[in-house]
C-alpha cells in the first residue's frame, strides 16, 4: 500500500505524513475508523471491497450448506424407499436448500460482485451510500441466522432438550419445510410448526437486505460515474447491476407483502391465506410468482454481466452488439415481471390467461437467445484464448442454452402440465442456476480473484474444478429430464420401486458427488490463492475496463485521481485505442480524497433484526417471554438508526502520495 | 499438460459410460408413469406439443451449437500466435435483426399448436358417444344426468383421494375406475393443502387447491371418430366397431398409475393413486357392487348381526365375526370409515371402504398387493393390511389414523416399548386384517 497523510482541514494540505488517529463522533463516542484491530476494522468497514468480500465469503460458506444438504437429498433418493432420513427431515432438507442457494448464496454471491466491482468499473470511490452499505450485509446475516436457527432447535430436539408448547405445540419441526415456494395454506399454523416462522421473519429480513443494497447501487449507478463515463459506456456487469437492482426494488415489495399477510396470519389470526376465514391461498401464488419469477432473472442476470465482460476479455474483441445486448438484459427484466403465471399453469388459470402467459413466456426466449447470438458473435473473428475465466465462461454458454430449450419446453402450457412439479423442472432450473449462473460465477471469481486479492491462482487446479463440476452437474441433472417424463414428481422423499426411476436415481446420486468434489476443489483453489498466490499484476488479462487500471488490489480510494472516460471498454482503448482515447485523470485540487467514517451502527441496527425474527418465531412456538425478545429487537433496531443519524457523517482525507 | 489431458480423457469417457447407461441401460420408456406411453387424447395432445418443441429447440441447438463449437475451435489462440490484433469489430445490426426474426418465426411454429392445445384440453366435450345416457348400462339415472358426461368428484386429504361419483351416488377412495373410450369431467377439491391431480399416461396435472373448485377432463383411449380417423380402418360399421372394442381391451383396459403432484407435507411422496380403465359392462357391474356394498359377516343381514353384537358379543365367533367385532369396536375404525350397507359405519373422515379387499393397494397406493400382471395376492394382501394397521405411522408419517382426537390407534402406546401400539392387540389386528380382506 502506499504511504497515505491524513489531514483534519480540508483546506489545509499539509505535506507532513503522519498517523492517522480516530475522532470522536457527535455522539462523542470514538469512531471505529483506523482501527489496530483486524476485527473491528472488518465488522465496521463501509469499503465496498471488503465489504463484496465478506459477501463473498459468507456466501461461499451457504453454498457448501446448500451443497451438503442437496447431497444428503441425493443420497437419500440414491436407492427406492430407502430410509436414511425421515420424510420430515427431507422435507426440512429440499426446503432448506432450495431457500438457502436462492437467497444465501447464489444472490449473495452476486451482491459480492455488485459491490467489490461497480464502483471500481464506473470510477467511484465507493458507492454513494456506505454506511447503507454496511447496513445490508449485516442484516443479510441477520436474516440467514434467523432463517438457520431452526437447525439449532431441531438438533435441541432430538437430543430431547426442547419441544413446542404453544400455538404450533406437538408439531415439532422447528426448521423449515414447506418448500422454498411456501405455498399456502401448509404454511398454516395447523399445517406446519415454528420452522415456518423462522422462514416468513428470515426471509422478510433479507428483503430488507436486498432492497437497500438494491436502491444503494441503483443511485450509484445513476449519480457516481466518472466524467465521461456515460450509460452506454458502461460495463455491460454494471448494466446488469443497474436492471437487476431495479428488479429488486420492484420486485421484493411483492414478497414482503405476502410475507407480512401471511405472518399476520400465523401471529396475529388474520385469514388472508385461510379459507375458513375466507381467505384465498391462490392469492399467495400470484404474489410469490410476481417476486419469484423477476427473482430468476435477479439471479441469472448478472451471471450474464459477468459471461459479457470474460468473453470479450479473452477474445481480444469487443462484445459483439453492445447495445443490443444491454437491450435485451433490459427487455428480460422487464418481461420477467410478465410471466408469473408460468409457475401456475396447473393451478386453473383459464384458457385466455394460460395463452397469454404461455405467449408471454415464449417471447422472453428471444432477448435471451439474442444474447446467445450476441455471445457467439464475440468469439467469431476473435483470438479465444483458454483460461479458467474463459473455460467456465465458454461452459455456462453451452449449459445455459442447454437450460434454456428446457425452458421453452415449459412455455407451452399443455405439455408443461405434464412436467410441471415433476423432476423436468428440477433438470430445468439446475441447468440455468449451476450450468449457468454458478458456471458464470466461477468464471467471475477467477476472472477478478487477481483484482481482488492482488494474487493470481496458481496451475491447472481450475481446469479440474471445470471438468469435475461440468461433468457432475451433467451427470447429475441430465437423467432428471428422464425422470420427470416417465412421472417422477418433485418433492418426495422416497419412491416405489418398479416405476423405472432406479437408474436414474442412482445416476443421479453419483453425479452430484462429482459435482460435490468439484466444488471442493474450487473451495481449495480459492484458499490456495489466498494463502500463496503469487502477485497478479494490475492487468493480468490485458483486460478492458476500468477496474483493471487501478491496482491489485485496489487502494482503499479506489482511484489516486478521479479518471475521465473517453469511450467504452475504457481500459483497452486506453491501451490499444488511437491517441485521442486515453484515459486522462482529473487535476489534484490538493484537498486530497475525502474517505467515508467508519461505524458500529448499520450494524447494530441490522442486527437487532435477529431478535426481533427469532422473538416473534418462536413466540409461536411457546417460549416464554419471546414477545419481549422481539419489542427489544425493535428497540435494538430503532437505537442503532437514530445512534446512526446522530452520530453524523463524519469522514477523513486521504493523500494518495503517488496520484494516479 | 499431457497427464491432465489423459486424466480428463479418462474421465470423460467414464461419465460417457455413465450418461450411455442412463440412455441406452435404463431407456425403458413404457413405465407405469411414463409421459411417453400415453393412452388417451390429452395425454397424446401433450406429448405431440412436446416432441414438437424438443424437434425445434433441437434444431436450433444443432445450428447454435454447431456454430459456437465451430468459432471456439477456428478462432481459438494458436501457439507463438504473432497475426494481428483481430478486427474490432462491435456487431452488426442485419444479423442481429435477422436473428431476432429466426427464433421468432421458430416460436411461432411453437405457439399455434400450443394455442389450439391448450383450447382443446381445457373444455369438457360433450360428444354423444360419452354421455351417460349413451353408454351407461347399469341403473336408471336421473334425465339430467343422462346428457352429461361422467361426473367424478376428487378430493383431497392429507395424504389420500377420495373419488366421489355424484350422479351414480356412490363414492371411494384412491383406486378410481374409469370407462375406455369416455369422455370424463372431473371436479378438483382439496380439505387441508393444496394437491395435484396427474394420471401421467392419461393426463398431465390439474391442482386441487382449497376453496376452489378447479376441474379437468380426462380421458382413457380414443372416442371411435378419433380412433377411426387416426387408424384409417375401413369396413362395415359392425366390423369397425368390433375392431374398435378389440382396440379398447387390448390396448386401453388397465391399471393406470397416479400420484400427487404439488407437495402436501410429511407424506407427499406416499400420495398415490390409480385408476382402472374397463368396459362399459364391467364399470356398470363395478358401480353396482359398489352401491350395495357388504352385508354381516356370513352373509348375515346388518340388523340381525347387530342386534347379536349389542346383546351378546361372545356369540359372534368365527375370524370374520371377530374381525368385525374389532372394526366396529375396539378398532374405532367406523368413527373415520364409510362401508356401504353397513348402517354403523358411517365415518367420514378417512377413506370409504367399501370393496377395500378388491383393491389392489392400501395406503394411497403406496402398499401394493397384486402381481406384474395385476392379479391380487390374498399373502401379500393380509401383510399388508397388518403392516398399516401396526404400523401407520411408519408407512404414512403424520396421517390422522395414528392420531387424531383420541381416536387414532397410535394414541395409546404401550409405556413398555413405545414402539408397541397398546389399543389392539396382534390377535385382533389378525382378525381385523382378515375380515378387511373379506370386503369384497
Amino acid at each position: 500500500m502506499s504511504t497515505v497523510t491524513e489531514t483534519h482541514e480540508p483546506s489545509t494540505h499539509s505535506k507532513e505524513p503522519h498517523v492517522l488517529k480516530p475522532e470522536r463522533s457527535n455522539l462523542g463516542l470514538m469512531r471505529p475508523d483506523h482501527s489496530k484491530s483486524v476485527i473491528i476494522d472488518w465488522l465496521t468497514t463501509v469499503d465496498h471491497k471488503k465489504i463484496g468480500i465478506m459477501y463473498g465469503a459468507i456466501a461461499l460458506f451457504f453454498l457448501l450448506v446448500g451443497g451438503l444438504e442437496a447431497l444428503i437429498i441425493r443420497t437419500q433418493l440414491a436407492f427406492p424407499e430407502n430410509d436414511l432420513i425421515s420424510a420430515q427431515r427431507y422435507n426440512q432438507l429440499f426446503t432448506m436448500h432450495g431457500t438457502t442457494m436462492i437467497f444465501l448464496a447464489i444472490m449473495p454471491l452476486n451482491a459480492a460482485f455488485f459491490n467489490f466491482l461497480v464502483p471500481l468499473q464506473i470510477g467511484a470511490r465507493d458507492v454513494a451510500f456506505p454506511r447503507i452499505n454496511s447496513f445490508s450485509l449485516w442484516a443479510f446475516v441477520a436474516g440467514a441466522l434467523v432463517i438457520n436457527f431452526g437447525w439449532v432447535l431441531q438438533a435441541l430436539e432430538v437430543m430431547g432438550l426442547f419441544s413446542a408448547s404453544g400455538p404450533t405445540a406437538g408439531m415439532n419441526d422447528f426448521v423449515p419445510s414447506m418448500g422454498w415456494f411456501g405455498y399456502a395454506p401448509i404454511t398454516g399454523k395447523e399445517f406446519t410448526g415454528a420452522g415456518t416462522d423462522f422462514w416468513i421473519m428470515g426471509l422478510q429480513i433479507l428483503g430488507v437486505a436486498s432492497l437497500s443494497a438494491a436502491m444503494n447501487f441503483v443511485v450509484t449507478i445513476i449519480n457516481m460515474r466518472a466524467p465521461g463515463m456515460k450509460m452506454m459506456r458502461m460495463p455491460v456487469f454494471t448494466w446488469m447491476t443497474l436492471v437487476v437492482s431495479l428488479l429488486i426494488v420492484f420486485a421484493f415489495p411483492a414478497i414482503t407483502i405476502a410475507l407480512a399477510q401471511l405472518m399476520f396470519d400465523r401471529v396475529f389470526g388474520t385469514s388472508f391465506f385461510v379459507t375458513a376465514g375466507g381467505g384465498q391461498p391462490i392469492l399467495w401464488q400470484h404474489l410469490f410468482w410476481i417476486f419469484g419469477h423477476p427473482e430468476v432473472y435477479i439471479l441469472v442476470l448478472p451471471a450474464m454481466g459477468i459471461v459479457s465482460e470474460v468473453l470479450p476479455t479473452f477474445s481480444k474483441k469487443p462484445l459483439f452488439g453492445y447495445a443490443i445486448v444491454v437491450f435485451s438484459g433490459a427487455v428480460i427484466g422487464f418481461l420477467g415481471f410478465a410471466v408469473w403465471s408460468h409457475h401456475m399453469f396447473t393451478t386453473g388459470l383459464g384458457k385466455v390467461a394460460t395463452a397469454a402467459f404461455s405467449l408471454l413466456t415464449m417471447a422472453i426466449a428471444v432477448p435471451t437467445g439474442v444474447k446467445i447470438f450476441n455471445w457467439v458473435g464475440t468469439l467469431w473473428g476473435g483470438r479465444v484464448r483458454f483460461s479458467a475465466p474463459m473455460i467456465f465462461a465458454l461452459g455456462f454458454v453451452w449449459m445455459f442454452m442447454m437450460g434454456g430449450f428446457s425452458g421453452i419446453m415449459h412455455s407451452s402450457a399443455p405439455a408443461d402440465a405434464q412436467q410441471q412439479d415433476s423432476y423436468f423442472v428440477i433438470a430445468h432450473f439446475h441447468y440455468v442456476a449451476i450450468g449457468g449462473i454458478f458456471l458464470a460465477v466461477v468464471s467471475g471469481i477467477y476472472f477478478w480473484l487477481p483484482k481482488i486479492l492482488g494474487k493470481m491462482w496458481k496451475g491447472n487446479l481450475s481446469i479440474w474444478v471445470a471438468v469435475f463440476s461440468t461433468i457432475g452437474l451433467n451427470v447429475t441433472f441430465f437423467p432428471m429430464h428422464f425422470l420427470g417424463l416417465l412421472g417422477m414428481p418433485r418433492r418426495t422423499h422416497t419412491y416405489l420401486e418398479g416405476f423405472g426411476w432406479e437408474t436414474y436415481n442412482l445416476v443421479c446420486t453419483i453425479g452430484s458427488y462429482i459435482l460435490a468434489f468439484g466444488i471442493f476443489l474450487l473451495v481449495v483453489d480459492i484458499i490456495r490463492c489466498f494463502r500463496s498466490g503469487e502477485p497478479a499484476g494490475d492487468d493480468p488479462w490485458d483486460a478492458r475496463t476500468l477496474e483493471w487500471a487501478t491496482t491489485s488490489p485496489p487502494q482503499v480510494y479506489n482511484f489516486g485521481r478521479t479518471p475521465i472516460i473517453p469511450a467504452r471498454d475504457a481500459l483497452w482503448e486506453h491501451k490499444h485505442g488511437p491517441e485521442n482515447r486515453r484515459i486522462q485523470y482529473e487535476e489534484d485540487d490538493g484537498h486530497g480524497i475525502h474517505m467515508p467514517s467508519q461505524s458500529w451502527m448499520p450494524m447494530i441496527a441490522s442486527l437487532g433484526f435477529v431478535p426481533l425474527g427469532l422473538g416473534l418465531s418462536l413466540m409461536q412456538a411457546g417460549v416464554a417471554f419471546m414477545g419481549y425478545v422481539a419489542i427489544f429487537g425493535l428497540f435494538m433496531i430503532a437505537l442503532g438508526v437514530a445512534l446512526w443519524a446522530i452520530e453524523g457523517p463524519g469522514g477523513y482525507h486521504l493523500h494518495p502520495e503517488e496520484a494516479k | 499438460m499431457k497427464k491432465i489431458t489423459h486424466g480428463f480423457s479418462r474421465l470423460l469417457s467414464l461419465s460417457f459410460a455413465l450418461l450411455a447407461l442412463v440412455a441406452f441401460g435404463g431407456c425403458d420408456l413404457n413405465t407405469k408413469m411414463s409421459t411417453f406411453d400415453v393412452k388417451g387424447p390429452i395425454a397424446e395432445t401433450q406429448l405431440d406439443l412436446f416432441m414438437l418443441t424438443v424437434w425445434v429447440t433441437g434444431f436450433i441447438f444443432l445450428v447454435v451449437g454447431g456454430v459456437y463449437v465451430f468459432a471456439v475451435i477456428k478462432f481459438r489462440e494458436k501457439p507463438n500466435d504473432n497475426s494481428p490484433m483481430p478486427s474490432q469489430g462491435h456487431g452488426n445490426p442485419l444479423v442481429e435483426i435477422g436473428l431476432i426474426g429466426a427464433s421468432v418465426l421458430l416460436l411461432v411454429i411453437i405457439a399455434v399448436p400450443t394455442l389450439q392445445a391448450i383450447w382443446y384440453t381445457h373444455d369438457t366435450p360433450l360428444n354423444e358417444q360419452s354421455k351417460l345416457g349413451n353408454w351407461y348400462t347399469g341403473d336408471e339415472l336421473s334425465e339430467d344426468a343422462e346428457e352429461e358426461v361422467l361426473v367424478i368428484r376428487v378430493i383431497g386429504y392429507q395424504w389420500w383421494w377420495e373419488f366421489e361419483y355424484p350422479q351414480l351416488g356412490i363414492n371411494t377412495a384412491n383406486e378410481m375406475v374409469i370407462p375406455a373410450g369416455k369422455a370424463v369431467h372431473l371436479e378438483l377439491r382439496s380439505v387441508d393443502v393444496i394437491h395435484s391431480f396427474w394420471l401421467p399416461r392419461i393426463a398431465g396435472k390439474v391442482d386441487l387447491i382449497p376453496g376452489r373448485a378447479n376441474a379437468m377432463w380426462i380421458q382413457a383411449g380414443d372416442n371411435f371418430e378419433r380412433w377411426a380417423e387416426k387408424t384409417g380402418a375401413d369396413g362395415s360399421e359392425l366390423a369397425l366397431q368390433a375392431a374398435y372394442n378389440t382396440y379398447l381391451e387390448e390396448e386401453i383396459h388397465d391399471y393406470y398409475y397416479g400420484q400427487c403432484a404439488e407437495y402436501c407435507g410429511d407424506s407427499h411422496a406416499r400420495m398415490l393413486f390409480r385408476a382402472t380403465v374397463v368396459g362399459d359392462d364391467e364399470f356398470a357391474e363395478w358401480v353396482k357392487s359398489e352401491a350395495e356394498g357388504h352385508t354381516a359377516p356370513e352373509g348375515k343381514p346388518w340388523d340381525e348381526w347387530y342386534k347379536a353384537y349389542d346383546s351378546n358379543p361372545d356369540s359372534l365367533t368365527g375370524d370374520l365375526n371377530e374381525g368385525a367385532k374389532v372394526f366396529m369396536g375396539r378398532g374405532k375404525c367406523i368413527a373415520c370409515h364409510s362401508v356401504e350397507g353397513n348402517p354403523r359405519a358411517l365415518g367420514v373422515a378417512g377413506p370409504n371402504l367399501t370393496n377395500v379387499g378388491e383393491r389392489l393397494s392400501i395406503a394411497a397406493g403406496w402398499l401394493n398387493h397384486h402381481d406384474e400382471e395385476d392379479v391380487l395376492q390374498a399373502d401379500k394382501q393380509y401383510e399388508n393390511f397388518v403392516k398399516w394397521i401396526k404400523e401407520t405411522d411408519v408407512v404414512k408419517p403424520g396421517n390422522l389414523m395414528w392420531k387424531s382426537n383420541g381416536n387414532g390407534i397410535g394414541e395409546l402406546l404401550d409405556p413398555e416399548d413405545p414402539d408397541k401400539i397398546k389399543l389392539l392387540t396382534d390377535e385382533e389386528i389378525h382378525y381385523l386384517a382378515l375380515y378387511l380382506q373379506s370386503l369384497k
